[in-house]
């Protein structure tokens, strides 16, 4: 491999191009190590996060793991709106950064970070931010795979994707490669992706100024010391800072991302050299500010696989991991051995879930395997090989959402579960001391990973309440920490009679990596539960969602932003136009009105209703011609506004007078729903607008319409004994209009219309059902034990049937049917 | 003039096939058991090559024939050397047949050792019958008996194509489950010497079509003898305009059409058929999905028509307005509601574009008066 800079004042440099999550890469940089030896070890990675290297080479941490980078842009440097920023660098046993850190620590070798901080990245690629959010990875493998020379290569050498053409050249080919000859490939490739980037898009993606960087770190440490020492105010980077001036290295290995090795070379040679160093003296230690926040996590191959969503390297981690331990362990053809452990996990996982897959079927897919390699000029099987001898071997008839189980099998296998561990040495949020604090007061264990039961009383015990709030607050923080398994539901609005929660809570190391994750939001829960409250009130949002997230302040009992999103939901009432949505938000205002005292909450929600109310009078009529899946929800926001407006008192007598009103308007469009004509009928005769005669003549108007209106009678029905049931108990007349209704209709007509006439009958209690059975009965001069009675069924009937039954099975047995 | 219209595959790509098979031979090239040439070369074949293929000091430029999915390709012919049977399935016209075919003529240089799977398909026509004369002088014997596609495949070590295996009822398809599991095909009437083994070389590749599924379902036992291999639709309009013209220009040379096909009409036709099929137009607007089978195979028959008309009707060249009759009568086959979804997708989509774009775009979407 080249090295630069080679003089007698200054140390050698080798730039090394690496791929995240290769393990080709990491093969051949261990190679590196034995061969050249270097006394000096740079990494591309933020240097505000060297204080953690000792916790990243821990022997008790395990990979995979990140580090997690927070911050809160206070001082506006990215955007107006003072956002939070997070992104994660991971690791695996086989990224070629962690194997060269390792190695380094082995060899007692000096180790650093180059790169910029990620909040000077975020600023520095500001427009980008802007435009396409904030990354939330500190790679840029993208940039290797995401241009117009690519696409042509794969298309050229009939590959699908980018991955697949590393695999096939730099993975699978490149194991036997000398690693000179590798790098040099590597080199080559990056060199080409790169001069196939435009300038601007290096300039957006901040590639230009991190290389600024990274040459001046690397020229500080050519040089012997560390830009301007002497004026560091930091004592450990004073103490670092001495002891590299007096080791002078003689080889210093700089392991960056490929795509970075061009604009490197070019700063740190040639005419640029000198800029660089000037760069270099001017460039200061890291001093970290309180917005930015640097951590090590707990990561799962499953966050780390890019095929989910983070682009941050190579695909399958599980399958590479594999394809690690293969090489570690010197197995002579690691890729045919992971292949075969694939084929056969898969096959096994299928056979369990589907039942259908023969050892054959295994043995042809690794046919399959082998025999495309061989096709495809590959040494051994791949990846790409494995996936398409599933495909081939295992998925049985067309390949579709219903036949693709294998792959999905596969792909969960390749993928990956497992996840990493830190020392204890390792430094945490504030947040987590908090959660470990609310768990010590409340006696809840974190030291063992069984699930275990908690039983609240949380409106008896004050303490319980507290418990049920913090549970509550991780529910919120999706850290998966707790689950409730019983007890009021104020979101759905359910089982609001129950005075006992009871939950179920498991510590793990995801809880851990969880809080960390929100730790960017706040020191202490309840901070991020804010914060986070906060930003999702400035979205935008439908009132309805907006009372849910009230319900969910409501229950963790964060007082403080009771008024907040109260003011809020105000507004966004105001602004709703959609019927349902605002109406849904009132339903859960009036249930925390009901609770409030059981709460302790001292909201007052009278003027939020008073709002809503107006606003769902005002939209009501753009309801009149609804759909049939609309009518449950209409009919209960009709019986909800005229709960409300009969309050007693003034407060509501306008509302009341507006809600009748509007009634009335609704009626009189003849394309009104059926069932909410029978409704709006109910509520009119049940608060003394309409007499029974009028509820009479809407309900003839069906019966005696044309045949598509006869048929709506049952729907009319429904809406009106919702509202006033007491109509058919008390008025004789309705029960001749359902007798008559009923003679009118054919069999085939009464066998559609009877689901709709079960939901109508529904509304009574059975006492009131008989009664009315009883009455019907009476209309044909018979009683109701008379319509109870059944005709005698004769054993010999019994018999026959069971012989009609056998003969049947019997010919259909035989196949002649 | 050509003594037929569409001579098969093994003919028509005669020189290229030979060239392959020689080059094979100088390469030393490994190639299972009665195959004519390498797996690779059968790939090359197939999916075309960048460079001509230089045998005996000639060299023969290898044009890419199927356009597509290359990974399906190898799959199959890696299927085609192994054990199993090859299922193409798919909806129709993404050139199932036409891969069945090329496969054949590059693996066993004949294409034509085919069962064409229908509703009257018996169990004679895909094994063996009888010729009756023979028969009934010298009783049952070798002589006597009428080879079937199935029987001349394991016989001559071939490959047998089996068209449209789910038209065929269910007990005919499972003739074939012994057949592929033990390559061994019993013939009782001739006692001892009934016991036909097949040769090296031989397999099967079926086609089914998806719009079939459940006419007659194939058993799950006859499943587990195949690798199914599921044929999409091309999903890039640029390669479907492609497809369009390449095939449009070998009709028209067998058909001694002196026509040039237009690119900007292919373009026009390929956007139109891959949007309705996938339900989104290219600026992502959601468009209702016609019923009929939107096959880039229906593409080059409207395009082929439209060039007819143009050729022995009209001034020599593609009118567009005859384009548009052509869609109409390929869509309105199965349901009438389809023609008011393209109609609809003429009234937005390519309404918005004969305003943007002008020239062709506003000259078909006029041309709109015909969709009725």
């Amino acid at each position: 491999m080249e090295t630069i800079l080679r003089s007698e004042e200054m140390a050698e440099i080798m730039l090394i191009p690496v791929r995240h999550h290769s393990p080709a890469c990491a093969w051949q940089i261990q190679k590196i190590f034995a061969k050249w030896k270097p006394d000096a070890v740079l990494v591309e990675g933020p240097d505000n996060a060297n204080a953690l290297l000792s916790v990243m080479l821990h022997e008790d941490t395990r990979a995979p793991f990140a580090i997690y980078y927070a911050y809160h842009d206070k001082a506006k440097r990215i955007s107006k709106e003072q956002a939070h920023y997070k992104c994660y660098y991971p690791f695996l046993d086989y990224s070629p950064e962690l194997v060269a850190l390792r190695e380094s620590h082995k060899n007692k070798t000096k180790i650093s970070f180059i790169d910029l901080p990620y909040k000077d990245i975020l600023a520095a690629s500001a427009k980008k931010v802007s435009e396409d959010g904030a990354p939330r990875n500190y790679n840029d493998d993208y940039l290797l795979a995401r241009n117009a020379y690519m696409d042509k290569l794969c298309e050229k050498t009939g590959l699908r994707s980018f991955d697949e053409l590393w695999e096939k050249y730099f993975e699978i080919n490149g194991l036997n490669e000398d690693s000179d000859i590798w790098f040099s490939h590597l080199d080559t490739y990056c060199r080409l992706a790169r001069e196939n980037t435009p300038k601007e898009v290096l300039q957006r993606e901040g590639c230009l100024l991190r290389e600024q960087h990274m040459a001046a770190r690397i020229a500080q440490q050519a040089l012997g010391g560390c830009g301007r020492a002497g004026q560091q105010e930091q004592t450990d980077d004073k103490k670092r800072c001495k002891t590299a001036k007096s080791d002078k290295f003689q080889r210093i290995l700089v392991i960056t991302g490929g795509f970075h090795i061009l604009g490197l070379k070019e700063r740190l040679s040639g005419e640029k050299w000198k800029e660089t160093v000037q760069h270099a003296n001017k460039l200061e230690q890291y001093v970290p500010d309180q917005d930015e926040s640097v951590y090590l996590m707990p990561y799962s191959m499953e966050a780390a696989d890019a095929l989910n969503g983070y682009a941050s390297g190579m695909p399958y981690t599980g399958f590479y991991q594999k394809i690690w331990e293969g090489l570690s362990s010197q197995v002579p053809k690691p890729y045919e051995a992971a292949v075969l452990d694939f084929l056969v996990a898969s096959g096994k996982e299928v056979r369990r879930e589907e039942g259908m897959l023969s050892t054959y079927d295994e043995i042809c897919a690794w046919q399959m395997a082998e025999g495309l390699s061989r096709l495809r000029g590959k040494p051994q099987p791949g990846a790409y090989e494995l996936q398409d001898a599933v495909l081939s071997a295992y998925v049985k008839g067309a390949y579709n959402i219903t036949s693709d189980m294998p792959l999905r099998v596969l792909r969960r296998l390749m993928t990956g579960t497992g996840s990493g561990a830190l020392c204890t040495l390792a430094d945490v949020p504030p947040i987590v001391h908090d959660f470990e604090g609310q768990c010590r007061k409340f006696g809840i264990r974190t030291d063992s990973t069984l699930e275990k039961e908690a039983a609240l009383s949380i409106f008896s015990s004050k303490k319980h309440r507290q418990m049920s709030c913090f549970f509550h607050q991780m529910l919120f923080l999706q850290t998966e920490f707790a689950r409730r398994i019983k007890g009021p539901d104020l979101q759905r609005r359910k089982d609001r009679s129950l005075i006992r929660e009871i939950w179920k809570y498991k510590y793990s190391a995801q809880v851990f990596s969880a809080l960390i994750d929100v730790s960017v939001h706040g020191a202490t829960m309840e901070e991020a539960v804010t914060s986070l409250v906060q930003e999702q009130l400035r979205q935008d949002i439908r009132s309805d969602s907006a009372a849910l997230l009230l319900t969910q302040v409501f229950e963790m009992g964060i007082s403080g932003q009771l008024q907040a999103v109260y003011e809020r939901l105000h507004e966004l009432i105001l602004q709703d136009t959609d019927f349902y949505s605002v109406a849904d938000a009132i339903k859960s205002l009036l249930m925390m009105e009901d609770l409030g005292a059981l709460y302790e909450s001292e909201l007052q929600f009278g003027s939020l209703l008073h709002t809503g109310v107006q606003k769902l009078i005002l939209l009501l009529p753009g309801i009149t011609r609804m759909r049939d899946e609309k009518l449950d929800a209409g009919m209960e926001a009709i019986k909800v506004l005229y709960q409300i407006t009969g309050r007693k008192g003034p407060d509501y007598s306008g509302e009341r007078a507006d809600f009748y009103e509007a009634l009335c308007r609704m009626q009189e469009d003849t394309q009104i729903h059926a069932g909410l004509n029978g409704c709006i009928h109910g509520i009119l005769y049940g608060s003394g607008q309409e007499d029974s005669r009028a509820v009479g003549a809407a309900c003839r108007g069906y019966l005696t319409g044309t045949r598509e209106q006869l048929l709506k009678t049952a729907v009319f029905f429904r809406g009106l004994f919702f509202a006033a049931k007491d109509l058919m108990l008390m008025e004789r007349a309705f029960l001749v209009m359902i007798d008559t209704f009923l003679g009118e209709v054919d069999e085939a007509e009464f066998m559609e219309l009877l689901p709709q006439l079960r939901m109508a009958f529904a509304y009574f209690t059975p006492a009131e059902t008989d009664q009315i059975a009883q009455r019907a009965a009476g209309l044909h001069s018979r009683t109701g034990r008379e319509l109870m009675a059944r005709d005698e069924v004769l054993p010999e009937w019994y018999t026959y049937g069971r012989e009609l039954d056998l003969y049947v099975q019997r010919r259909l047995g035989h196949g002649t049917i | 003039m050509q003594e037929s219209i569409k001579p098969p595959v093994e003919e028509r790509y005669q020189k290229e096939l030979e060239a392959l098979r020689k080059a094979d031979e100088e390469q030393g090239n490994k190639r299972p058991d009665n195959w004519r040439m390498s797996p690779r070369a059968v790939r090359t074949f197939i999916l075309g090559s960048e460079k001509p293929v230089e045998c005996n000091g000639n060299k023969c430029l290898i044009r890419k024939k199927y356009f597509g999915n290359d990974a399906l390709v190898e799959r199959c012919i890696v299927t085609l050397a192994g054990n199993r049977g090859l299922m193409l399935v798919g909806e129709p016209g993404t050139a199932k047949t036409m891969l069945s075919e090329l496969l054949s003529a590059a693996i066993s240089g004949n294409s034509k050792n085919t069962i064409q799977g229908t509703a009257g398909t018996t169990e004679d026509m895909i094994k063996y019958s009888w010729n009756y004369a023979l028969l009934l002088a010298k009783g049952p014997s070798r002589e006597a008996l009428v080879p079937a596609p199935l029987y001349i495949g394991m016989e001559k070590g071939i490959l047998t194509r089996f068209e449209e295996i789910t038209r065929t009822p269910a007990e005919i398809q499972d003739s074939l489950i012994s057949v592929l599991s033990d390559k061994v095909l019993n013939v009782p009437e001739l006692g001892d010497d009934g016991f036909l083994f097949a040769r090296p070389g031989f397999n099967v590749i079926g086609t089914a079509n998806t719009r079939d599924k459940g006419v007659n379902e194939m058993s799950s036992a006859l499943k587990r003898r195949f690798n199914f291999e599921t044929v999409m639709p091309v999903n890039k309009v640029s390669l479907e305009k492609q497809i369009i013209l390449n095939e449009v220009s070998v009709l028209a040379q067998e058909s001694h059409v002196d026509m040039q096909p237009d690119e900007d009409v292919a373009e026009l036709l390929a956007s139109t058929y891959h949007e309705l099929r996938e339900g989104v137009s290219s600026d992502g607007r959601r468009i209702d999905r016609p019923n009929a089978g939107m096959s880039t195979a229906e593409a080059v028959s409207v395009y082929y028509q439209t060039m007819l008309t143009g050729y022995y009707y009209g001034d020599g060249h593609l009118n567009v307005e005859c384009l548009v009759q052509n869609l109409v009568g390929a869509i309105s086959k199965e349901d009438k509601d389809d023609l008011e979804k393209v109609r609809g997708y003429f009234n937005t989509v390519i309404r918005d574009k004969s305003s943007k774009e002008g020239g062709l775009w506003k000259q078909y979407y006029e041309a709109r008066k015909w969709l009725k």
